[in-house]
């Protein structure tokens, strides 16, 4: 840059520029004022029209066939008994086996074979008597749906039915419906073809008491997987593509009777609006569609479970999932969410907020345990009780360097160790974290490098950054407990407390999707379900409603009907 | 001002943000000094005056829906009166900062960093202002939405972990040097709710302006309380005769806390707590005078002319000589002033308004 635009850039005038997007946040308002629109469906059951035009306009607004992308009918020529007729198939992408589909569902149908190229529509003979030169015949009406259901689909777990929910239910979970023209019923085909169980266990995101599924590299297979938890027609699942060279397929999911429409519009804005060649992972997608990068904090979770994703998405937000990364993207996010486990939902809810307390805790070392070492030992040791102050004193008389050098002695190796971990095959990653904390926290101690007290502390602090879910998170809290190191060795407390001041500061300014990302621990609002405290589970009436949702409540009053129900 | 309009909490959040501060510093010192053992009833009496006289002043308000001092003074004498009025609240609000901010450094000074020079401290304080006044305004309510109940346990833990230090006695007499000291020459320490100027300037960015008149009395109430509690900690801790010659005082008490043998002198974590809350009220102050000025001028950003104010402020609090002048200022000067342009100012303003609504009403 040249010395005059450098000037220029500090001297100039330049207005303000901020990029404004913000959810209703009239706390106290119930969402249930917010517009419905398309909520006609939710509640309705409907039969089965004759006429498959009908039908086939009724499944395209009930499955926003328009926008959803794996949502598939696929209308035919259905051949029976010598007559043609009009049919349609309706079944979620990813979710079925295309190879059962095609031989054994559209070939039998389709094709002209002996079955169906059979004379007409005449009756069957069933018996036939002759008395009094009067032929007496019993003869069976001939049943379009029971010749298609017994004689033309070769699938041994087939059933008919009046209602659209059945049949929706069973699209939902992976099945194949098919809608004749004439007939008022429609055929749920049991030709499941998704991945079970088999695809991985989550590597990142362990729970004891849940579903072990991961999201994979496949779009289509990641889609499947949020319809099979969700198993709701209201799901939409949409498709955009990213970057001009790539054209990397995105899909952003989400409840369309649920998610607040402003935030969803915002969400594909975004990800249409991106001018980059390539697109590769959730992670590049994250930051470029991110309110800002300030203090490198995250602002959506990024999971690898289904069933966590399918918890965000029955929220009310929004789950953008990327081609060929393991990942969802879970938008918006706020801090509290990244010191939640989805373990929290499985368990008891006392050990749950035992848990997030220690998150709590834990995410307070991270950040400031050594920096409030540093001010002590400099400034304050006043506040260490004699004995401790004296074991202190006695540990650091061997050490020769300032409490600051010793500190980022210690914290620096602990970030090599860490790194080198990683970068190790696993097999000896394990072996390069035993030779670094032992040995050589070990040998510098005895070296006289550092003090026990420190190698403690270091210790103490990063265990605290391994208790924290989210690994971005994490990762900030490291990078910053530098900083407070600084500021707590220049000038004690006071420099911890304006410093603290200034993130804070810019913390409570942040936002995620016009969501404030300090929530609920600033707003001191009418706010529920904040995730301050997570109540027991007959108790989570509500949504949040920070995410202004479409539907404010999840559950009754009183969910537990066995138990209460006057 | 804010991207998000405050709500009814974060108000009342605001206005007890600025009272910590006062509390924090050298006030209590002032308050008993003044009115020795009565203190106490001097602080209910003040409370109950405080709030007659709020409830006239919402009522003044009621007038004028939505508006603060600003638009008032232009309706009552044009763009001219508002300037004069905004003026003189800007003055205000720059060298309450500007003396607080100087006796609190002087204060850190005498108490941790006895080789530092003020001026580095200050400067801080003046950084940290400078970088969060280029974000909304509404992080720094938050922040004293998360600072304040933390100020308050603070101030609970000082009350019950001296207990024990407590001599009850020290409410003896009750009415101290007398009727006339305590009710008549106490009324002085109005100024102790110094919180309800900023009031003035709330009503535009109230997310339900309707509730003005609760936020006003709970604030006044709560700040009330606040005070009470510290207060009558040091009351019952400290012979009125000794407390005059202590350094923040209230950090002085904090110094007697022993919860068993282990957890003993803490009371850098109070501090550090303290100086959190002195910063929200820094950059409050700052805030305000950056909003009154772009009002007054009609500027579009706010953020260009807050370094300008966070430059007075450093500035102003260089010019006392030392500690001594500083509070001789604070204690002496200030007061007078918070009395004068919070309570005298702001309410002829309102009364005088609202005689010409009334007129222009009668006339129409």
């Amino acid at each position: 840059m040249k010395i005059t635009s450098y000037i220029k850039k500090i001297f100039n005038y330049s207005p303000p520029f901020k990029y404004q997007f913000s959810l209703p946040n009239d706390f106290n308002k119930t969402n249930l004022d917010l517009p419905q629109e398309n909520l006609v469906h939710s509640k309705e059951n409907r039969n089965i029209f004759t006429s498959l035009d009908v039908n086939s306009d009724y499944i395209k607004s009930r499955y926003n066939i328009l926008i959803n992308s794996d949502i598939i009918t696929r209308e035919f020529i259905l051949n029976a008994r010598g007559k043609q007729y009009k049919a349609l198939l309706l079944y979620i992408d990813g979710m079925i086996d295309s190879q059962i589909l095609n031989d054994f569902v559209l070939e039998p149908l389709m094709m002209r074979n002996r079955n169906n190229m059979f004379e007409g529509d005449k009756n069957r003979i069933i018996s036939e008597a002759v008395s009094n030169n009067i032929t007496v015949r019993k003869v069976k009406k001939f049943d379009l749906a029971d010749y298609i259901e017994n004689c033309l689909i070769p699938q041994n777990n087939i059933k008919q039915s009046k209602s659209f929910e059945e049949i929706f239910s069973g699209v939902n979970s992976g099945n194949c419906a098919l809608f004749v023209d004439t007939l008022d019923i429609a055929f749920d085909i049991d030709i499941k073809g998704f991945k079970q169980r088999s695809i991985s266990k989550p590597e990142n995101e362990i729970v004891i008491k849940g579903p072990h599924e991961a999201f994979v590299e496949n779009l289509r297979t990641n889609t499947s997987l949020l319809r099979r938890f969700s198993n709701n027609e209201n799901l939409i699942i949409e498709s955009l593509e990213v970057g001009k060279l790539t054209k990397t397929k995105c899909a952003v999911c989400y409840m369309q009777d649920i998610a607040n429409g402003d935030l969803v519009a915002e969400v594909k804005y975004r990800i249409n609006n991106l001018d980059i060649d390539s697109l590769l992972s959730s992670g590049q997608l994250e930051q470029l569609i991110s309110d800002n990068n300030s203090l490198g904090l995250p602002k959506s979770i990024s999971t690898e479970r289904p069933d966590n994703a399918v918890q965000h998405l029955l929220e009310g937000r929004i789950i953008v999932l990327v081609n060929g990364s393991p990942y969802a993207l879970i938008l918006p996010a706020i801090m509290i969410d990244f010191l939640t486990s989805p373990e929290d939902r499985n368990l008891k809810t006392i050990f749950s907020n035992f848990l997030r307390a220690i998150r709590i805790i834990s995410a307070f070392f991270a950040l400031l345990l050594p920096g409030l070492y540093v001010s002590i030992t400099s400034f304050h040791i006043e506040i260490l009780p004699t004995e401790l102050l004296y074991s202190i004193l006695a540990a650091r008389e061997s050490v020769p360097f300032p409490v600051i050098f010793e500190i980022l002695i210690m914290e620096i190796s602990f970030e090599i160790i860490r790194e080198a971990s990683l970068r190790v095959p696993s097999a000896i990653g394990s072996t390069i974290g035993i030779v670094g904390a032992l040995v050589i926290g070990q040998a510098a101690v005895s070296a006289g490098i550092v003090s026990p007290i420190l190698i403690i502390i270091v210790a103490i602090t990063a265990l605290s950054s391994f208790a924290i879910p989210d690994y971005s998170f994490s990762f900030h809290l490291r990078l910053f407990r530098f900083l407070f190191i600084l500021l707590g060795y220049m000038c004690g407390f006071l420099g911890i407390g304006t410093g603290l001041f200034v993130y804070l500061s810019i913390i409570c300014d942040m936002e995620s999707f016009g969501v404030s990302y300090s929530l609920p621990y600033s707003h001191m609002e009418n706010l529920k379900n904040t995730g301050i405290i997570l109540p027991p589970i007959w108790k989570r009436e509500y949504r949040s409603s920070y995410l202004a949702t479409k539907k404010a409540k999840k559950q009754e009053d009183i969910s537990m009907k066995w138990k209460f129900n006057k | 001002m804010a991207k998000h309009k405050i709500s009814t909490i974060s108000a009342i959040m605001l206005t007890l943000s600025i009272v910590v501060s006062y509390i924090t510093s050298s006030f209590p010192r002032t308050f008993i000094n003044e009115t020795k053992s009565a203190t106490l009833i001097n602080i209910v009496y003040i409370t109950i005056l405080v709030l007659f006289i709020i409830l006239i002043f919402c009522n003044l308000f009621k007038r004028f829906p939505g508006l603060d001092l600003l638009d008032i003074s232009k309706f009552l004498g044009g763009n001219i009166l508002k300037d004069i009025i905004g003026s003189f609240f800007i003055m205000y609000f720059t060298i309450s900062s500007s003396i607080m901010l100087r006796n609190f450094c002087e204060s850190l000074v005498v108490i941790y960093y006895p080789l530092t020079n003020y001026v580095f401290i200050i400067l801080m304080f003046i950084f940290s202002i400078s970088l969060v006044n280029r974000l909304d305004f509404s992080s720094t309510l938050n922040v004293s939405s998360i600072v304040f109940p933390l100020v308050l346990i603070s101030a609970l833990l000082l009350f019950c972990g001296n207990l024990d230090n407590f001599s009850f006695k020290r409410i003896y007499p009750i009415l101290g040097d007398g009727f006339y000291n305590t009710f008549i020459l106490g009324l002085k320490n109005i100024g102790a709710f110094g919180g309800i100027c900023y009031l003035y300037f709330l009503p535009p960015m109230l997310k339900e302006p309707q509730k003005f008149k609760k936020i006003a009395v709970i604030s006044v109430i709560a700040t009330g309380l606040f005070i009470f509690l510290c207060v009558a900690t040091l009351l019952f801790m400290f012979s009125f005769f000794i407390t005059t010659d202590e350094v923040m005082p209230l950090f002085s008490a904090a110094r007697y806390i022993e919860f068993g043998t282990f957890f003993q002198r803490f009371e850098s974590v109070f501090l550090l707590i303290w100086i959190i809350s002195f910063c929200c009220f820094l950059s409050i102050t700052c805030k305000f005078s950056t909003n009154i000025f772009n009002k007054m001028f009609n500027l579009s950003d706010m953020k260009a002319m807050s370094n300008i104010f966070i430059l007075l402020i450093f500035a102003l609090s260089l010019l006392p000589q030392n500690y001594a002048i500083a509070n001789f200022l604070e204690t002496n000067i200030y007061r007078y002033l918070r009395i004068a342009v919070g309570f005298i100012l702001g309410i002829t303003i309102l009364i005088l308004a609202n005689i010409k609504k009334k007129k222009v009403g009668e006339k129409d």
